[in-house]
């Protein structure tokens, strides 16, 4: 699963930065068009959620979900993995 | 098939509310309204419906609206200061085009007044006392008979119209007691059918009123009192749709006041030409009965609200309405705005009806 | 299903101001009903008036938008006309407690089978922040300008001295812990109040010194004291610190309750 914020959503309170418990979401720095300063994920892929979700086929942790007050921390479907063919110039 | 009974006035309305299927009252103790939530109280458990004594009249108003959109058929009745104390939640049931029915036995007012005495005070308070312009249908029942029948028909009303109607009673008649014929079956209206998957407060109809989505039925709807849009979500600050919302609420009612309009025309022909309704109009029965030439006209309004001003046009040969009430002449200055000819308002208040000599000296006397 | 699929998303971003905690108690509460498994043609919500009350139209069932402090009223009426319908009121402290007390202690009394959600920020946040019956002593808001000196209201002993069946407090910290409490209420037949203080960073932290929203919510977080705690503190002859909340489960009892699905 892959973490996201939903930039037209997120009004940058920086709630998620407080509560996750691996400190995915760092204070953003620059403002959007919007003149919101939208978090940054950090190595999102630590997430419980990210990494089990699928194993044990229910929502974990989302303590970050929950607490967003504007509904903007959602996860996604990734793609699966394919390996990468790897062409090779000599 | 009908039945004779002998009821008080009260008790005619709540079982004019009974036949009309109504399943919910919630209501509050107030003189001379009581014996209606008494009897409903009685008499509705034993009909699976429900009846509740609200903490007061604003819960007893918001009772009757949330059970409405439940999707019963619901009742309140009460007295001067429970209606003042309605006001707000009676705009609410007309922004959010909820049915329900409210029963007021008019009392001798302002604040606690007269408690046991009969006035009709509240008639301008019934059209007007709610903040906003809205508009809303009452009826006024001069006899036990149409306790009953007005009662029976508010609940139709309210269904067609998607509004709060009033039966505007006076403790006269809610206290009288007087033979009754009652039908075994009575007429029913029910509310339009809301087509699913259509904004729920949008009309195409000529009749401006949208069908009812019902709670419960999966139509997900959003009721609230804020300025709403087609969908029913909040637009408050959206000036055109503000104004076409308003005045569909009220075209919507005063655009039907003819077809609703409910009135007696007695001697058309007159000079002279009695308007009453409610309680003031068995003194003018009276006057009419006891006049030796039958040359006194008599307009009998039920409809007070939309009030039908069509009726005051069919005496042609009006040189002056007499308008007795029970106020310092309320209608009378409704009637004032559509007539040419003079508008002598005949108040009293204190509690009883006027006398025939009263009527009589006002008939006589030249101003 | 999961709570996001309650919201009506051609709604959302919703009104209320960055920071605003009644979102995160709105997604606890929405949680709570997605674990109940109940569908949504079978569920209302109904409000009053403030911030707090604006969530129902946020929400893809029926939902009722009343006047302020009536909710309860109103939702007396659609409970016992339909008790196949669940109710849930959300609320906040001056739609429950000041204009809409007498009908909060009714509810309680009659024990009608509802759950009310208070969003408690301690202020009149949609009017822009004038005292409520819930400001601390001491607090600042613009009806209050010297620090409010009038006792503010424990709307859980309200609720539990009234009769409710289920009372618990948490805050907009204790996301887990409230939603949990929230759908204990919503299983428990009869009055089920569920107070959440949040932070109202707008009207309320401006004022009083809560320059970041998460320096409100960090207050509400170590003031909080857990039930068993102060339990064993007061066994103890402790004394609580005036400051303090106490948070967690507060009452729980089966009495007779009205309007409880047959
Ligand atoms: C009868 C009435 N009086 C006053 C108001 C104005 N008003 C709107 S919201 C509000 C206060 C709401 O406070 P609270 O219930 O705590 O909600 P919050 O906005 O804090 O969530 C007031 C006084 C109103 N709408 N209706
Ligand atoms: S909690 Fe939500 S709204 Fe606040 S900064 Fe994080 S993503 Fe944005
Ligand atoms: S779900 Fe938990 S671990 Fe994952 S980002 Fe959110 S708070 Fe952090
Ligand atoms: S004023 Fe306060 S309660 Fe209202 S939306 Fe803003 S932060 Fe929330
Ligand atoms: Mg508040």
């Amino acid at each position: 699963m892959k973490l996201a914020i939903d930039e037209t959503r997120c009004k940058g309170c920086n709630l998620c930065t407080k509560v996750c418990p691996y400190k995915i979401f760092k204070e953003g720095k620059r403002p959007n068009r919007k003149g919101i300063v939208v978090p940054e994920l950090d190595r999102p892929e630590r997430c419980t959620n990210c990494r089990l979700r699928n194993l044990y086929g229910r929502q974990l942790c989302g303590v970050c979900q929950l607490t967003c007050p504007d509904q903007a921390i959602h996860w996604t479907e990734e793609e699966p993995y394919e390996p990468h063919k790897v062409a090779i110039e000599y | 098939m009908t039945r004779t009974e002998f009821w008080q006035g009260n008790t005619a309305c709540a079982e004019g509310a009974l036949a009309a299927g109504c399943n919910f009252f919630g209501g509050y103790p107030i003189t001379p309204s009581t014996e209606v939530a008494e009897h409903m109280a009685a008499k509705l458990p034993k009909k699976g419906g429900v009846f509740i004594q609200m903490e007061d009249e604003i819960a007893s108003m918001a009772s009757i609206i949330g059970a409405s959109w439940a999707g019963s058929r619901a009742m309140t009745a009460t007295s001067g200061p429970g209606f003042s104390l309605m006001m707000e939640n009676i705009g609410f049931a007309a922004m959010t085009e909820t049915p329900c029915v409210v029963v007021n036995v008019q009392r001798g007012g302002p604040s606690t007044g007269q408690p046991t005495m009969s006035a009709q005070g509240d008639m301008m308070q019934v059209r007007f006392g709610s903040h906003g312009d809205y508009a809303i249908i009452a009826l006024c029942p001069a006899t036990v008979q149409e306790m009953f029948e007005l009662t029976v028909k508010a609940f139709n009303l309210a269904d067609k119209y998607r509004v709060p109607v009033f039966l505007m009673a006076d403790e006269t008649v809610g206290h009288m007691r007087e033979k009754i014929l009652v039908p075994d079956k009575v007429e029913r209206v029910s509310r339009k059918p809301f087509v699913p998957g259509t904004p729920p407060f949008r009309t195409t109809d000529p009749d401006l009123v949208p069908g009812f989505p019902q709670f419960g039925t999966g139509q997900h709807v959003h009721v609230t009192g804020l300025t709403h849009d087609e969908r029913g979500y909040p637009a408050a600050t959206n000036p055109g749709l503000h104004m076409a919302l308003v005045k569909r609420l009220v075209d919507k009612i005063e655009n039907a006041r003819y077809e609703m309009a409910d009135y007696d025309i007695i001697n058309p022909d007159a000079e002279q030409v009695f308007v009453a309704y409610g309680g003031p109009v068995r003194t003018v029965q009276q006057v009419l009965h006891d006049s030796p030439n039958n040359d006194i006209g008599f307009l009998r309004i039920r409809t007070v609200w939309p009030f039908p001003e069509n009726a005051l046009a069919e005496f042609r040969n009006a040189r002056r309405f007499l308008i007795p009430e029970m106020n310092l002449g309320q209608i009378a200055r409704e009637i004032e705005r559509h007539v040419k000819v003079p508008v002598k308002s005949i108040p009293k208040l204190g509690g009883e009806l006027h006398t025939p000599a009263e009527l009589v000296a006002a008939l006589e006397a030249k101003q | 299903m999961s709570f996001d699929d309650w919201y009506r998303q051609d709604r959302l971003p919703h009104i209320y101001c960055a920071g605003c905690g009644n979102g995160t108690i709105i997604n606890c509460t929405l949680a709570a009903i997605d674990q109940m498994g109940w569908k949504k043609e079978e569920t209302v919500f109904v409000s009053g008036i403030g911030c707090s009350s604006r969530a129902p139209g946020y929400i893809l069932t029926d939902s009722l938008h009343t006047t302020h402090g009536r909710a309860l009223a109103f939702a007396t009426g659609v409970k016992m006309a339909n008790r196949d319908l669940h109710v849930v009121v959300f609320t906040g402290d001056g739609d429950l407690a000041a204009i809409g007390g007498n009908h909060f202690i009714h509810a309680c009394r009659r024990n009608i089978d509802i759950t009310v959600v208070c969003m408690n920020n301690q202020i009149y946040g949609m009017t822009g922040g004038q005292g409520s019956p819930t400001t601390p002593k001491g607090c600042l808001s613009s009806t209050t300008p010297y620090g409010c000196t009038e006792t503010p209201f424990d709307l859980c002993e309200l609720a539990t001295a009234a009769g409710a069946n289920y009372v618990a407090r948490w805050t907009s910290y204790h996301v887990k812990e409230l939603e949990k409490a929230v759908k204990v209420g919503l299983e428990t037949p009869g009055f089920s109040f569920i107070e959440a203080l949040v932070q109202c960073p707008t009207a309320f932290g401006r004022r009083n010194k809560f320059r970041q929203v998460a320096d409100h919510v960090e207050y509400l977080k170590v003031h909080s004291l857990l039930r068993a705690k102060r339990d064993r503190m007061l066994e103890a002859g402790e004394h609580i610190p005036e400051d303090m909340f106490v948070v967690g489960e507060l009452t729980r009892r089966n009495r007779p309750a009205m309007g409880v699905k047959p």
